[in-house]
């Protein structure tokens, strides 16, 4: 219910998402990333990727395959797509997403950049059922609950980015990715 | 002594009932605020509906309550905590120690660009200015606030700060920057700012941020936007710097929580807004991207003074932006009439304050306003704008003002004695029926004239057709 | 509370709030020794002068019986102003217990469920006046008095609840806003097709009527208690 629940808003939210059992997950990824036409894919190192058969799935679909820290010797100039290719497409695994507001909770690390998602065109978030909350206040307590210094950084991402500063009418891709596709991975 | 600079803009010469003037006569302005106020007024409608919005309200005005009320205790444990996470805290009385401290900073770290997202405090200290001075290159990477910047002109709101251009405005300026054609679709005109912007982006030494909500129980600065560049901002450059005002800090993720949900409610009209970048101190050292360093600037500017005061509540604002669209006056002649970064009824209420009530220019603020009340109803914090306008101009101190004082002073005797009251309306209905031409008068002499530039009085009542 | 400003313009609106009471079968006083309620001093930054005024109207409505105002704008200035005003001052009770016993003439009406036995066949439109409005919070009260009028049939207009641009003395300060603001407003009510504009505040009513006769925009004007009176 839930996992209806964070399709529904994300939808309102400017974004895609859709619900899959894990054994399609690498499918349902590859796919979007062929319709996007993404030339080069930047990887979040994150053992649900893995463990999903992602990065084999996006290699054979055949865009350049980047991994998070490595591909940050890149420079950003080219991770922007000023240099390097502009169709590029930034693979996240959010630590936690919000069902009622479709907003998913991106949390920094070794593994995590925490520019993965604007520096590309295109934002897919692999995303397993078990991590959705209801509400802002339930996630932002739980992402900080652990003792310790908090993490450098945590980003909400709340579907592709926007601006209404021409005309005040909403145009997608200002300066963050100008679409975001969630895939929700079963995993109850 | 805090509060001793000029908030105001310092082309502001002009007194404001001529800006207003000026801004009435400029008929695509008006039809850009009327499109911009009713846009909001239906998104605000909406989240009315969708959501229980009274009760959010009257939730988030007690957060800040308590908030400024703990003020002090607050801003200690921010400060432990975002020292404790790695980075460098900074209090400034005022703004001018503000800049020095930021051009000192990049002067000794060799910066020569400054990236910078969003900041209505870096607006108020003037930044910008000072940057130039110190010969950096201080680029505004909202798309908004990079228009103005090449158009060289003030924000006139706090959200959307390019509300009164158009398209082929707009168009013209990116052509003029880039030296290129550019297709006047909006498509195509976000596509060419994100790729000229990208360039500032990879370049800068320095991000600069405000910082919208600062969480004490964890040192975390929340950084609120829909376009995504206050992420690159904040991830980018290998320093940041995060300049705020005092007052924006909470206690816990409750309430923080809650104040995030109400902030785009309010502002935009919408459940959320695309980003909030949450910043705890600089990257970990085990990261790959992430500034090396964080400086926290916390600006007084004259914010310490109103705690304590019956003006407090002023204290309580998060910067959401609905009192300008609620208020008739702004729609009427928009943000930039109002000559200060903080325009509306907020701004009307805070920018003669921050000036230590010591401004000419600041000071006729407060009295644009017909203290119609709709600012109050819609603050999403429940601050009640319109007697805080009241108390402002109560403390005014111009010479318009003192001598305004010497007429009203004449008028309460007066009228504080029944006998004089009873003469004086005897006068006036004498007067009334003397200058009436059938029924009307078209203009009264004296100071009293005032009231008929603008309308004819009726001489009797009903008034006579 | 006759109110100072329909003492010096408009009697006849003070005089048709006594006789719709009268009518309705309160026992009505008026007492001489009183003057204005204060809030053009309050509103325009000079407390101490408004509260020397607002004295005199403490000592002129000293006593028990409800106090009845024709003007949401003065109603809202006892009820809401007063005890900031006197806040911290010898007056400061006095001042409270004049503020728990003022009433706009409507809410009174509304209130004590009198009434008024008026009539008028024809149409009106209302303007909700800022005070009423968002400080008095009376939208329903002045609507629910007019809809007992027999005959009387009420248009709404566009955006009754903004601003007619009055604001006491932004009204001089700023001239310009607020005569655009009135211009608005005087069409707004002009294009319902109304036969009279109606509100509960007379300032509100001498701007925009005479906003409208100074733009050419037609429009007919009345104190909501003089439709009440008829």
């Amino acid at each position: 219910m839930s996992a209806e629940r964070l399709v529904a808003a994300l939808e309102r939210r400017r974004a895609t998402a859709q619900i899959v059992p894990a054994a399609d997950a690498a499918g349902a990824a590859a796919e979007r990333v062929a319709g996007w036409g993404s030339g080069r894919v930047l990887l979040a190192d994150d053992p649900v990727l893995d463990g999903l058969g992602l990065p084999a799935a996006l290699a054979a679909a055949g865009p350049q395959m980047l991994r998070w820290p490595e591909g940050r010797d890149l420079g950003w100039r080219d991770l922007l797509g000023l240099d390097g290719a502009a169709a590029t497409c930034g693979v996240t695994v959010p630590a936690l997403a919000v069902a009622e507001r479709g907003t998913l909770v991106l949390a920094a690390g070794p593994g995590h950049g925490r520019a993965i998602d604007v520096v590309s065109m295109h934002h897919l978030a692999v995303l397993p059922a078990s991590r959705i909350r209801e509400t802002l206040a339930e996630a932002l307590t739980e992402a900080y609950a652990a003792p310790g210094r908090a993490p450098s950084a945590i980003s909400l991402v709340s579907g592709p980015s926007r601006t209404s500063d021409i005309e005040k009418i909403s145009t997608l891709g200002a300066h963050g990715a100008l679409a975001m596709h969630v895939i929700v991975v079963e995993d109850r | 002594m805090s509060g001793t600079r000029p908030v105001v803009y310092t082309d502001a010469v002009a007194p404001l009932r001529e800006r207003t003037r000026e801004a009435l006569a400029d008929d695509e302005l008006h039809g850009n605020l009327a499109t911009a106020g009713a846009s909001w007024a239906a998104g605000r409608a909406r989240m009315g509906r969708e959501h229980p919005f009274a009760q959010m309200r009257e939730r988030g005005r007690a957060i800040r309550r308590d908030n400024i009320r703990h003020l002090p205790e607050l801003l200690a444990r921010l400060e432990e905590r975002v020292t404790a996470a790695g980075g460098t805290v900074v209090r400034v009385s005022d703004g001018e120690a503000a800049c020095r401290y930021i051009t000192d900073l990049a002067a000794a770290r060799g910066a020569r660009t400054v990236a910078k997202s969003k900041s209505m405090a870096t607006e108020e200290i003037k930044l910008n200015e000072a940057l130039e001075e110190a010969g950096l290159r201080a680029v505004e990477t909202d798309l908004g606030e990079w228009i103005l910047q090449l158009a060289g002109q003030h924000p006139s709101h706090i959200i959307a700060p390019a509300v009164h251009l158009n398209r082929e405005q707009i168009r013209e300026l990116f052509a003029a920057e880039s030296g290129e054609e550019v297709p006047d679709d909006r498509e195509a005109l976000v596509a060419h700012a994100r790729r000229r912007l990208r360039e500032v982006f990879a370049a800068a030494d320095i991000g600069v941020s405000g910082v919208n909500l600062a969480v004490a129980e964890t040192g975390t600065l929340c950084v609120v936007e829909n376009e995504g560049n206050a992420r690159l901002v904040t991830a980018l450059p290998r320093i940041h710097v995060a300049v705020m005002g005092m007052e924006r800090v909470v206690e816990d993720w409750d309430q923080a929580a809650h104040l995030l949900q109400l902030l785009p409610m309010a502002a935009i009209g919408d459940d959320a807004a695309t980003y909030v970048n949450l910043i705890t101190g600089p990257r970990a050292p085990d990261e790959a991207d992430g500034p090396e360093e964080l400086h926290l600037v916390l600006l007084d500017g004259g914010r310490a003074a109103l705690r304590g005061t019956d003006l407090e509540e002023a204290l309580d604002c998060i910067r959401c932006g609905a009192c300008l669209y609620s208020c008739p006056m702004w729609r009427s002649v928009g943000g930039q009439a109002y000559g200060s970064p903080y325009s509306g009824p907020i701004g009307a209420v805070i920018t003669p304050l921050l000036e230590g009530m010591r401004g000419e220019r600041s000071s006729e603020l407060p009295f644009l306003s017909s203290l119609c009340g709709s600012c109050h109803d819609a603050c999403p914090v429940g601050i009640p704008l319109h007697d805080l306008l009241v108390r402002v101009r109560g403390r005014v101190a111009t010479p318009t003002h003192r001598r305004d004082r010497r007429l009203f002073a004449l008028w309460s005797r007066a009228w504080s004695s029944p006998a004089l009251y009873g003469a004086s309306r005897v006068g006036a209905r004498i007067g009334l029926r003397l200058f009436g031409r059938r029924g009307w008068i078209g203009r009264l002499p004296g100071p009293a004239g005032r009231w008929t530039e603008q309308r004819d009085l009726p001489s009797r009542w009903p008034p006579r057709e | 509370m006759r109110t100072c400003l329909a003492d010096v313009a408009a009697p006849s609106v003070w005089k048709a709030a006594r006789t719709v009471l009268q009518r309705a079968g309160v026992e009505v006083v008026v007492p001489r020794g009183q003057t204005c309620c204060g809030q053009p001093g309050w509103s325009s930054g000079h407390p101490e002068e408004a509260r020397r005024v607002a004295r005199r109207a403490l000592r002129a409505f000293a006593g028990d019986d409800p106090v009845v105002v024709p003007s949401g704008s003065c109603a809202a200035m006892v009820c809401h102003g007063y005890p900031e005003l006197f806040a911290g001052t010898p007056d400061e009770d006095a001042a409270a217990a004049m503020a728990e016993r003022t009433v706009e003439l409507t809410q009174f009406i509304a209130r004590e469920g009198l009434r008024t036995g008026a009539e008028l066949s024809g149409t009106v439109t209302y303007h909700d006046s800022c005070h009423m409005l968002r400080i008095l919070r009376e939208r329903e009260s002045p609507r629910e008095v007019l809809g007992a009028v027999a005959g009387l049939e009420l248009i709404e207009m566009e955006q009754t609840d903004v601003c007619c641009g009055f604001g006491g003395t932004f009204s001089v300060n700023f001239p310009e806003v607020s005569g655009r603001l009135g211009e608005e407003k005087a069409r707004a009510a002009s294009v319902t097709g109304a036969h009279e504009l109606v509100a509960c505040d007379l300032s509100c009513l001498l701007h925009i009527a005479g906003r409208a006769r100074r733009t050419g925009v037609p429009l007919r004007a009345r104190h909501i208690a003089e439709v009440l009176a008829g």
